[in-house]
């Protein structure tokens, strides 16, 4: 390992860690076989297409990134042994490793990164385009340097080059044919720790090992299995059983984790989920009567008891959240809680006094106006959810009216016609503010037909000039000082009610060790993974 | 020969089915009456065992089962019977004309019978909820679509035998229109399987509903039996009156229909309990 990182304060920690992998390395043993539970199946494998979870959770052990991540969220090096911002942030240049070769040997190149950058995240991802929009060119000196050339300043841009996120795709299968349905889609070739072997439709996929891998020793394991198993308790009872070693993201039925963390032969841990930070939210529809006016908006804030929720609906697996951003951005600077709070515990109450003021008066009956909840139909969580808000909000004179509707239909509702009145979601926060939150507040995000984006239609100019101004200010101090702002006026404004920040139970057999490693979690390429 | 009454009545399964349907429509008559909470309102701590205060317990969130259990009666009984109306209406009315008139009426109402007989018909339900978007009225046409078509032959096949019979031929003679021999001769003699037949038609009304609910695909705003069940099901292991006192509420209730309706067949049909 070349350490040529000349820009980077996490450098000594890096090499610190670098030190540990390298001590561990001798006394781990090769072999074993580890089944995960991928729920549900994904829909392909074509990871630079879509950004579906069960799909990233299978090529990312397949296709390795040029960057991989440590659990304070700070790259390490992996395809790109080094890397180097320009002094005026608008050039970054990677160095390559020498000798690295995809699954059908051939060798990868520069070439292969900037068609993976420009032809496919550039262009077929569904968050590339947003993350890379600053990328003029690539350009490749020779085979093993990459410089990517920006229009402005992107610090964030580094956080964006996992395996999971950005994967490097050989450009001698890739680039014939369309990348957008092409043969190899379901038969990933990548240059990861793991082979793609076989895909039984309905049963599971077969990983196994890269005798070829770039890391001496590793992969420790011989072989991963994914495996879908539909119905919930036939999961637990699974993992329980010892027939499958490890499952995570949504994958461990809530309810009975606390079960399975009482097993003896499982460990159940909440980290791994760093990189995504998922905050649930009640969205609002700003733009219909009486949804546009800040109190009522306020007074539903208030009825919502995030603490009741999280611990009745998601059995204790989460935290009150202050906004769109995850307290997970602390370690970074980047987040502050300081904002209006409308976690009380007279918060009936105070929503009906808010209404009262704001001159909504009861009808006989109680009503003060009717709104429709669209619950999300990602599972019995949200629809629990929905349940508790037609409640909380008839307590304070909302009548709520629930419809339930299929995946497709919902998703087209909320972001393309903009046809609803209250609907839930979650926000995944991923690695930086500037892919994850400011999608839900900007006014630029409001993107008729782009899905998980300003769904509430709310705009705000000052906000926006505050995360344009974030997205380009290399100071962490600095950048930190933009959000605090920023989110004191959306939590003012409250467009949407932000509920709880998800944690997720990852389970992991007693006989396996250093699955979970890093902020990537379930979607990191598991090469250190190895059996006790 | 024994009177219908005496037929009907005499028999201990039939008392034991109507005992217990005419106590659950009592109670979804009642429901506001013996529940005053709203079914969905949280009123207390969740995954409470059964207790004097609360008699079911609660569920997940903390709402009462009894509540669910008597509003969920209402639900259930009035989709199911509305379902079962519009079915028999609708089969009746396919069936009637098929056999009466014969011919290519019979033969294009029969392939169409048919053509809704070949699609699985709970599947085909899951498919017209969700086109139709789950509430109460996409599930009584759902349920009323995928059960009409054994009415339709179990009418077809009455009216043909019946149409033979020589008071018919008299009607005909007499000079009767076509749609009076059919509504006045015809279909009151076929009323004894239809009554039969619709009875338990009831009994698979609510089981399709429940599994509907079950799946998530029942109306959203009302609670019903199959939804408890549903809703329940990931705690069988740590409460099991979750599940427990609504999937008991089902059974019963779907057995009860079918004694009341075996009885009913029993006592139109004297000569069938004889063989």
């Amino acid at each position: 390992m070349k350490f040529t990182r000349r820009r980077f304060a996490g450098m000594a920690g890096a090499l610190l860690a670098g030190l540990g992998f390298a001590a561990g390395a001798t006394a781990q043993e090769q072999g074993g076989t580890l089944v995960m539970i991928v729920q549900p199946e994904p829909p392909s494998l074509a990871s630079y297409l879509s950004t579906s979870g069960p799909i990233g959770m299978v090529t990312s052990k397949i296709y390795d990134g040029l960057l991989e991540y440590d659990t304070e969220l700070q790259p390490q090096p992996g395809l790109a042994e080094s890397w180097e911002i320009s002094p005026d942030g608008k050039s970054i240049t990677f160095k390559l490793r020498q000798g690295v070769k995809f699954h059908d040997g051939e060798a990868l190149t520069s070439a292969d990164v900037k068609f993976s950058i420009m032809n496919a995240a550039k262009v077929t991802h569904p968050r590339g385009p947003n993350t890379f929009a600053a990328v003029t060119d690539i350009e490749t000196p020779d085979d093993h340097t990459v410089t990517l050339v920006l229009s402005e300043p992107a610090p964030y841009m580094l956080m964006a080059f996992s395996g999971y996120e950005t994967p490097i795709l050989p450009e001698h299968i890739f680039g014939e044919g369309d990348l957008r349905a092409h043969p190899n889609a379901n038969n990933p070739v990548g240059s990861g720790p793991f082979v793609f072997t076989e895909w039984k439709k309905g049963q599971y996929i077969r990983l196994d090992r890269n005798p070829d891998y770039w890391k001496e020793g590793r992969p420790y394991l011989d072989r991963i299995v994914a495996r879908f198993i539909l119905d919930s308790s036939t999961r637990t009872a699974a993992l329980e059983k010892g027939e499958a070693h490890f499952a995570a993201m949504g994958a461990v039925p809530f309810n009975d984790a606390k079960k399975l963390a009482e097993n003896p032969d499982l460990t159940v841990t909440t980290r791994g989920h760093e990189m995504f930070s998922p905050v649930s939210e009640l969205l609002l529809n700003t733009e219909r009567e009486p949804l546009s006016d800040k109190q009522v908006r306020r007074a539903i804030a208030y009825a919502m008891q995030r603490q009741f929720i999280i611990d009745n609906i998601w059995f204790g697996y989460g935290k009150p959240a202050t906004g769109p951003m995850s307290s997970n951005f602390a370690p970074a600077g980047l987040y502050s809680g300081d904002v209006k709070t409308y976690e009380t515990d007279d918060g009936v109450e105070l929503a009906n006094r808010i209404l009262d003021e704001a001159g909504y008066a009861k009808d006989a009956d109680g009503v003060r106006f009717e709104l429709m909840h669209d619950s999300l139909p990602y599972g019995q969580e949200w629809t629990r959810f929905g349940e508790y808000v037609q409640q909380q909000l008839g307590k304070i004179g909302i009548k709520v009216i629930i419809r339930q509707e299929d995946v497709a239909r919902w998703l087209k509702r909320t972001y393309h016609d903009h046809d609803f009145d209250t609907t839930a979601n979650y926000l995944y926060n991923l690695a930086d503010p500037v892919i994850g939150v400011h999608r839900a507040v900007h006014s630029g995000q409001i993107k008729p037909g782009t899905v998980f984006t300003n769904g509430s239609y709310w705009s705000h100019p000052e906000v926006d000039k505050l995360l344009d101004m974030a997205k380009v200010e290399p100071d962490a101090a600095e950048r930190s000082a933009l959000y605090d702002q920023a989110l004191k006026i959306v939590a003012d404004e409250i467009p949407i009610v932000w509920i709880h920040e998800m944690n997720f139970p990852t389970v992991v057999n007693n006989q396996f060790a250093d699955v979970i490693v890093s902020a990537l979690g379930v979607y990191a390429n598991f090469d250190r993974a190895h059996m006790k | 020969m024994n009177t219908f009454r005496q037929r009907f009545f005499g028999n201990p399964r039939v008392i034991g089915g109507l005992a217990w349907l005419g106590l659950v429509i009592m109670v979804a008559i009642a429901a506001p009456l013996l529940s005053p909470h709203h079914p969905f309102e949280i009123v207390a701590q969740p995954f409470l065992i059964p207790s004097v205060e609360h008699p079911f317990g609660t569920d997940s969130l903390g709402r009462s089962i009894w509540a669910g259990l008597v509003h969920g009666a209402r639900t259930t009984l009035v989709i199911a019977i509305l379902a079962t109306l519009a079915s028999v209406a609708f089969g009746t009315l396919v069936g009637a004309l098929a056999g009466y008139f014969g011919g290519w009426v019979d033969d294009g109402l029969m392939r169409l019978t048919e053509f809704f007989q070949t699609i699985p018909s709970f599947i085909f339900a899951i498919v017209l909820v969700a086109i139709l978007t789950p509430s109460a009225t996409s599930l009584i046409v759902a349920i009323a679509v995928v059960s009409w078509p054994p009415i339709a032959r179990v009418v077809r096949g009455e009216v043909l035998s019946v149409k033979a019979r020589e008071y018919v031929q008299a009607a005909v003679l007499v000079g009767q229109e076509d749609m009076a021999i059919l509504f006045r001769q015809v279909l009151p003699n076929t009323l004894s399987p239809l009554i039969v037949t619709g009875s338990l038609l009831v009994a698979t009304a609510i089981l399709v509903e429940s599994a509907l609910s079950f799946l998530g695909l029942g109306a959203p705003n009302l609670m019903s039996w199959g939804f408890m069940v549903g809703a329940g099901r990931s705690f069988l292991r740590d409460a099991w009156w979750l599940v427990t006192i609504p999937g008991v509420a089902i059974l019963l209730t779907v057995l009860s229909i079918n004694l009341v309706g075996e009885g009913l067949n029993d006592a139109l049909n004297p000569r069938l309990s004889d063989l």
